[in-house]
C-alpha cells in the first residue's frame, strides 16, 4: 500500500529529494567554508560539483517514472491475461463502463458542439458581445437576441481605443437562385468589417469589406460559404464573377469564405453573407439599416490585446452616454413618456465574453444539455459502483491467490496496483468501446433537436477533443472503480486468510454494501428526473396549444421574397386561398400574418383606452388573421363577436378599425371590467393614439409555444390598407389529410411554379416540433433513469446473493432450532431493505437541492412535487425488493440438514 | 595518462555505492566523501549522477532508507544495504574479477 500511495503523493518524494539535497549542499557548503572559501563562493561551487539541483531532480524523477511504468505494463499484461481466462466478467463489466462512457461522450459533444466550441476564426477570446442594457426606445425590432441598430455598430467600429473592430450581423431567411428554381436559404446579412473582425479569409475570390457596405443598395455582391460552394456548385473553380437571384435581385458572388467557417452561430449555418447595404434586398419590406431606433442586429467587437473586458465596458460609457444624448435631438426619436425617457437615458453598453460567438441554439439548449450531461455522469458514476462490486466480489474470489502472493512477499501496495491496473484496462477497454458507440447515440440525440438547425450545424463525428474527453472519463472510471478493490486488497491478516477454506471469505461485504447504498442514492435521483421530466412532457401534449390540432394543416409562402410587390402579393394570397376554400376537402380555412408555434412572435407594448388611458406592462402578442381564423383553428369566441369580412376592408370603403383580444389580456388589464367598446392602438407615448375598437375576446390559444401564456391582441388581415400581410396558411381538412395536401401542392404548383414552400405540415407536427427539447428529456432521462435502476437491481441482487450463500449455515441452524421460513425471508429482506432505506435517506436531500437546477425546464410541476418522488420511491422500492425476495427465497428453502452437513 | 584523475568507468558506480554501504549505513554526502577518500581522488565521481543512482538502487530494492539524525544533528537520510543488496554485491563483485581477469589476459597475450 505504502508504495501505491507513493503514486498518490508524488510530492511527498518531492520533497523527500529536496531535503536529501539540500542536506548534501549544506554539508558541502559548510566543509568549503572551513578550508578557507567564502560563503557565496562555496555555496557555487557546492551547486556546480552536484551539476545543478534541477538536474539531479529531474534525473531522480525519470527513475522513479519508468519504474513505475515497466511495472504497469507488467500489471496489464497480467489483467489482460486474467480477463481473457474470465470472459463473461469482462464483457459485462466493459459493456456496463462502454454504454456509460458512450453515453457521456455524445452529450459532451453536444456541449462541446453547442456551447463550448470557440469560432474558428483568429483568436476568438478576443471576442465580446456589445449589447444594449436598458430601454433603447425602439420603434421597431425583429431578429431574436441582443439586438443592436446598424449605425450603432458603425460608431463602436471607430472606438479603435478599446476594440480592433467591431462587426454586426442579422440572420435571415432569402429565396436563392443560382441556375434553377429559387430555394429557400439561410444568410447572414454582416457589416463590411465581419470578416476582417473575425479574420477570416478566403478559399477563393475575396471576401466583404467596408467598400461593400457604403451606401445602400449600392454593393450587390454576396460572399459564399464554403459547404454551399461544395454542395450545391460543385465547387465550380469559376464561381467568382457569378450571378445570383437574391429574392429576385441579382447579384455577383465575390468569393468563397475560407472552409470550416460556418458564420459566428452554431444553430443557423448561413449558406452565404450579404453585406448591410443590401439588407433592404434580402429583406423585403425593410429599410430600416440607417434607423437609429430598428433593432435587429447583434454586434461583436474584438477588444485590443491591451483591454480588458471591464476596462472596455467602462471607457466605452461616457461615450454612449453622449451618444444617448445625441439620440435624443435625432429626428425620427419617438415621442416618449418623461419616464421612459430617463430609463433610456439610464441605457449602458454590456460587454460579455463571445468567443463562441453568438447563438439563440445554444440559449435555448445549454441549460438542458447540461441537465443531460448530469444525468449521464450519475449513470457513468452508476456503472463504475456496479463494476466496483463486481470485482469486488471477484476479489473475494481471488482472495486465496492474493493471499498466496502476499506470503510469497509481494507487499499489498503492489496488489493494490494490480487491482488497480485491472480497472483501468477495463475501462480503457469500455472507452474504446463507447466511442465506437458514440456516434450512434449522437444520432439519436441530434434526431430530437430541430431539425433545420440539426441538419447543416451539428455533426456526430469523432475528433480529437472528444477522444480526449473520453480517455479521461475511462481513466477516471478507472481509478473510481478500482479504488475500493485496491483498498481491500490483503486488508485482512495473512494466517486467517490461508487458513480458512474456499467460499467462506467475507470479500469486503460492508464495501458492497456501501456500493450497493449509493448506486440506490444515484438511481433515485435519475428515476426522480425522469418522472419530473416525463410529466412536464405529458402535462404539456394534454394541454396542448389550447385549440384541436387534429386535421389541421399549415403551410407559409413568403411571395415578396419571388419579387412580388405588396399588391400582387395580396392578390396571390386571395387566389390560393379562395381556390383552397373551394376544395371539397377543405372544412374552413385562415391565413395569419405571423406563424404559430414556431417560437416568435410580433409583439409591442400597448395603449389601452379603457376608463383611463394606461399602457400595458410587458410586450403584447401581435398577430393579423382572416375572419376564418378563430373558427378554424376552434378557439371559442367568449364575449362580443369574431371578425366579419368588412373588417379587412379600408376605412374608406367602410371598413372600421377593430381588434379581438385574448382572455388573458383582460384579465390582466381589464380587472373585471367589461373591455367590449374600448380602444387600444399599438405602441405607446403621447402620439399613440387609441382608437382600434375592442370588439370581441377570445380563449387563451398559444402562440410562441405550448407552454406560454400570454397576453394577445388580433386584427383583421387588411385592416390598415395593407391587404398583403403575410402568408401563413392553416386549414382543417375533412377525410383523409393526404389527399388534401396533395390537392393543396397543386393548388400552389398553379399558382406560381417558381414559389417556394417555408414550411408545409400538420399542427400535430407543428406541436411536437415546438416540444422536441421536452420530448428529448423526458426520452433520455427515461431511459437513464430504467438503465439506473437497472444496474442497481443488479448490485443489489449480487450483493444479496452473496449474503445468503454466506449465511446458509446460520439459517440452517435457525430452521432446525424452529425458525419458520417467512422469518428467514424477513432476515433476508430486513437487510436489503436497510440498504434500500439508506440510499433514499441519502438520495433525497440530494432530489431537494438538485431540483432547482432543472426547475425552468418543467412546466407545471414543482421539482420537489410529493407525487413524483413518492412514486420514484415506491418503485425503486418495489423493484429493489423484488430484486432481494430472489435470494430471499433461496434462503427459506435451505434445508437444515443439508446446510449442516456442509459443516 | 593525461590525467591524474579520470571519470569512473560505466556501471561501476552502483558497485562501489554497495561496497561502501556494505561497511556501515551513510548518507548521501557521506558516501561522496567516502569514495573520495578510498579511491584516493584518483577517481572523480561526479556528484550530480551520485543521487540518481542511489535512487536507482532503492528502486532496485538493494537499498533501503531512512531519516536519521546525522553526526552534526540535522536529520539526514542514510542508505543501508538490504539482503538482495548484499547478494547483488557480491554477484556483482565476482563479475568484476572475471571481467577484469579477462581484460588482463587479454593485454598478457599482447605482451
Amino acid at each position: 500500500m505504502k508504495r501505491l500511495l507513493n503514486w498518490f503523493r508524488l510530492r511527498n518524494l518531492e520533497s523527500d529529494l529536496d531535503r536529501e539535497l539540500k542536506y548534501h549542499i549544506e554539508r558541502r557548503v559548510s566543509d568549503l567554508m572551513l578550508s578557507g572559501l567564502p560563503e557565496p563562493g562555496a555555496r557555487r561551487q557546492a551547486t556546480l560539483e552536484l551539476g545543478g539541483i534541477t538536474q539531479v531532480q529531474e534525473e531522480v524523477r525519470d527513475i522513479w517514472l519508468t519504474q513505475w511504468l515497466r511495472d504497469f505494463a507488467y500489471d496489464l499484461r497480467f489483467s489482460a491475461r486474467a480477463f481473457l481466462r474470465s470472459p463473461s466478467f469482462s464483457a459485462t463489466a466493459v459493456l456496463s463502463l462502454a454504454l456509460g462512457i458512450g453515453a457521456t461522450t455524445a452529450i459532451y459533444s453536444l456541449i462541446d458542439q453547442v456551447v463550448l466550441h470557440a469560432l474558428p476564426v483568429h483568436e476568438p477570446e478576443r471576442l465580446v458581445l456589445i449589447d444594449w442594457k436598458g430601454d433603447g426606445a425602439g420603434v421597431n425590432a425583429f431578429g431574436s437576441y441582443n439586438l443592436m441598430p446598424y449605425p450603432l455598430c458603425r460608431d463602436l467600429h471607430l472606438q479603435d481605443q478599446f476594440f480592433d473592430g467591431v462587426l454586426c450581423r442579422a440572420v435571415t431567411t432569402i429565396n436563392l437562385s443560382t441556375s434553377g428554381d429559387p430555394r429557400l436559404a439561410a444568410a447572414e446579412i454582416v457589416s463590411g468589417t465581419y470578416f476582417s473582425v473575425l479574420g477570416v479569409r478566403p478559399a477563393l475570390g475575396r471576401l466583404l469589406t467596408t467598400d461593400d457596405d457604403q451606401t445602400p443598395g449600392a454593393t450587390p455582391v454576396v460572399v459564399l460559404s464554403y459547404d454551399f460552394w461544395k454542395a450545391q456548385l460543385a465547387g465550380a473553380p469559376d464561381v467568382v464573377g457569378r450571378k445570383v437571384l437574391i429574392n429576385k435581385h441579382p447579384m455577383t458572388v465575390v468569393g468563397v469564405a475560407a472552409r470550416g467557417f460556418h458564420g459566428i452561430d452554431v444553430g443557423e449555418v448561413p449558406s452565404l453573407w450579404i453585406p448591410a447595404a443590401m439588407s433592404a434586398q434580402a429583406i423585403p419590406g425593410f429599410n430600416g439599416m440607417l434607423d437609429h431606433r430598428t433593432f435587429w442586429m447583434q454586434v461583436l467587437g474584438r477588444l485590443r490585446p491591451d483591454m480588458t473586458l471591464a476596462q472596455a465596458q467602462a471607457g466605452l460609457q461616457p461615450w454612449f452616454k453622449t451618444m444617448l444624448d445625441e439620440d435624443t435631438r435625432r429626428a425620427g426619436f419617438p415621442a416618449i413618456t418623461p419616464e421612459r425617457r430617463q430609463r433610456f437615458l439610464a441605457s449602458t453598453l454590456e460587454l460579455t465574453p463571445a468567443p463562441q460567438g453568438h447563438s439563440t441554439l445554444r440559449r435555448r439548449l445549454s441549460q438542458p444539455l447540461w441537465v443531460l450531461f448530469a444525468a449521464t455522469a450519475l449513470l457513468l458514476g452508476l456503472a463504475c459502483l456496479n463494476v466496483a462490486g463486481l470485482f469486488l466480489a471477484r476479489g473475494s474470489a481471488r482472495e486465496r491467490e492474493v493471499s498466496t502472493r502476499l506470503a510469497l512477499g509481494a507487499s499489498r501496495g503492489r496488489i493494490g496496483r494490480q487491482f488497480l491496473a485491472d480497472s483501468i484496462l477495463l475501462a480503457l477497454a469500455g472507452g474504446l468501446l463507447g466511442v465506437v458507440l458514440a456516434p450512434l447515440a449522437m444520432k439519436v440525440l441530434i434526431a430530437f433537436l430541430p431539425r433545420d438547425a440539426a441538419a447543416n450545424a451539428l455533426q456526430s463525428v469523432i475528433n480529437t477533443r472528444l477522444l480526449r474527453f473520453a480517455f479521461l472519463a475511462s481513466v477516471a472510471t478507472g481509478l473510481l472503480t478500482g479504488f475500493a478493490p485496491a483498498l481491500q486488497a490483503g486488508r485482512r491478516s495473512l494466517i486467517s486468510s490461508l487458513r480458512e477454506r474456499g467460499g467462506t471469505a467475507r470479500g469486503g461485504l460492508r464495501l458492497r454494501r456501501v456500493i450497493v447504498m449509493a448506486q440506490i442514492a444515484f438511481t433515485l435521483i435519475l428515476v426522480v428526473g425522469a418522472a419530473l421530466f416525463i410529466r412536464t412532457l405529458t402535462a404539456l401534449l394534454t394541454k396542448g396549444p389550447g385549440f384541436d390540432t387534429s386535421s389541421l394543416i399549415s403551410f407559409g409562402i413568403d411571395p415578396l421574397r419571388n419579387g412580388y410587390s405588396l399588391s400582387e402579393a395580396g392578390r396571390l394570397v386571395r387566389r390560393i386561398h379562395d381556390e383552397i376554400s373551394a376544395l371539397t376537402s377543405t372544412q374552413s380555412l385562415a391565413v395569419a400574418r405571423n406563424q404559430l408555434l414556431a417560437g416568435g412572435s410580433w409583439n409591442n407594448f400597448m395603449t389601452i383606452q379603457a376608463d383611463q388611458g394606461i399602457t400595458t406592462e410587458r410586450v403584447v402578442h401581435l398577430n393579423a388573421v382572416t375572419p376564418g381564423f378563430f373558427a378554424t383553428l376552434g378557439a371559442r369566441i367568449v364575449a362580443g363577436r369574431n371578425f366579419v369580412e368588412y373588417d379587412t376592408l379600408p376605412e374608406d370603403r367602410g371598413g372600421q378599425r377593430v381588434a379581438i383580444v385574448n382572455e388573458g389580456f383582460v384579465k390582466r388589464y381589464f380587472e373585471g371590467r367589461n373591455p367590449l367598446g374600448s380602444h387600444i392602438c399599438i405602441g405607446t407615448g403621447p402620439d399613440a393614439r387609441p382608437d382600434i375598437e375592442v370588439v370581441g375576446v377570445v380563449a387563451n390559444i398559444n402562440y410562441r409555444g405550448v407552454r406560454e401564456e400570454w397576453e394577445q391582441a388580433y386584427f383583421p388581415i387588411g385592416a390598415g390598407g395593407n391587404f398583403y400581410e403575410g402568408g401563413n396558411f392553416y386549414i382543417r381538412v375533412q377525410g383523409p389529410t393526404g389527399a388534401a395536401v396533395q390537392s393543396i401542392r397543386t393548388i400552389l404548383r398553379n399558382a406560381d411554379p417558381t414559389l417556394p414552400t417555408v414550411y408545409f405540415r400538420t399542427l400535430d407536427e407543428q406541436v411536437s416540433r415546438s416540444l422536441n427539447t421536452e420530448r428529448m428529456l423526458a426520452a433520455l432521462s427515461g431511459s437513464f433513469g430504467t438503465l439506473a435502476l437497472l444496474l442497481s437491481l443488479v448490485g443489489l441482487y449480487g450483493v444479496m446473493s452473496f449474503v445468503v450463500t454466506q449465511r446458509t449455515r446460520e439459517i440452517g441452524i435457525r430452521l432446525a432450532l424452529g425458525a419458520t421460513r417467512l422469518s428467514t425471508v424477513w432476515l433476508v429482506l430486513r437487510d436489503a431493505l436497510v440498504m434500500v432505506t439508506v440510499g433514499i435517506a441519502v438520495a433525497l436531500p440530494c432530489v431537494w437541492s438538485l431540483g432547482r437546477l432543472i426547475e425552468s425546464q418543467l412546466y407545471d410541476i414543482k421539482p420537489t412535487d410529493p407525487a413524483s418522488i413518492a412514486m420514484a420511491t415506491l418503485i425503486l422500492c418495489s423493484a429493489t425488493l423484488g430484486a432481494a425476495l430472489i435470494p430471499a427465497r433461496r434462503a427459506s428453502a435451505v434445508k437444515p440438514t443439508e446446510a449442516l452437513r456442509f459443516e | 595518462m593525461p590525467s591524474s584523475r579520470f571519470p569512473i568507468p560505466q556501471g561501476t558506480l552502483d558497485m562501489l555505492i554497495l561496497q561502501i554501504l556494505s561497511l556501515e549505513p551513510a548518507h548521501g554526502y557521506g558516501i561522496a566523501q567516502r569514495l573520495q577518500q578510498i579511491s584516493r581522488s584518483v577517481v572523480q565521481v561526479n556528484q550530480g549522477s551520485l543521487y540518481p543512482a542511489l535512487h536507482r538502487l532503492e528502486q532496485k530494492r538493494w537499498l533501503r532508507s531512512e531519516w536519521r539524525p546525522s553526526e552534526t544533528g540535522r536529520d539526514a537520510k542514510f542508505y543501508s544495504l538490504t539482503s538482495s543488496g548484499r547478494k547483488q554485491l557480491k554477484v556483482e563483485k565476482e563479475c568484476w574479477a572475471r571481467l577484469t581477469g579477462a581484460i588482463q589476459l587479454v593485454f598478457d597475450e599482447d605482451n
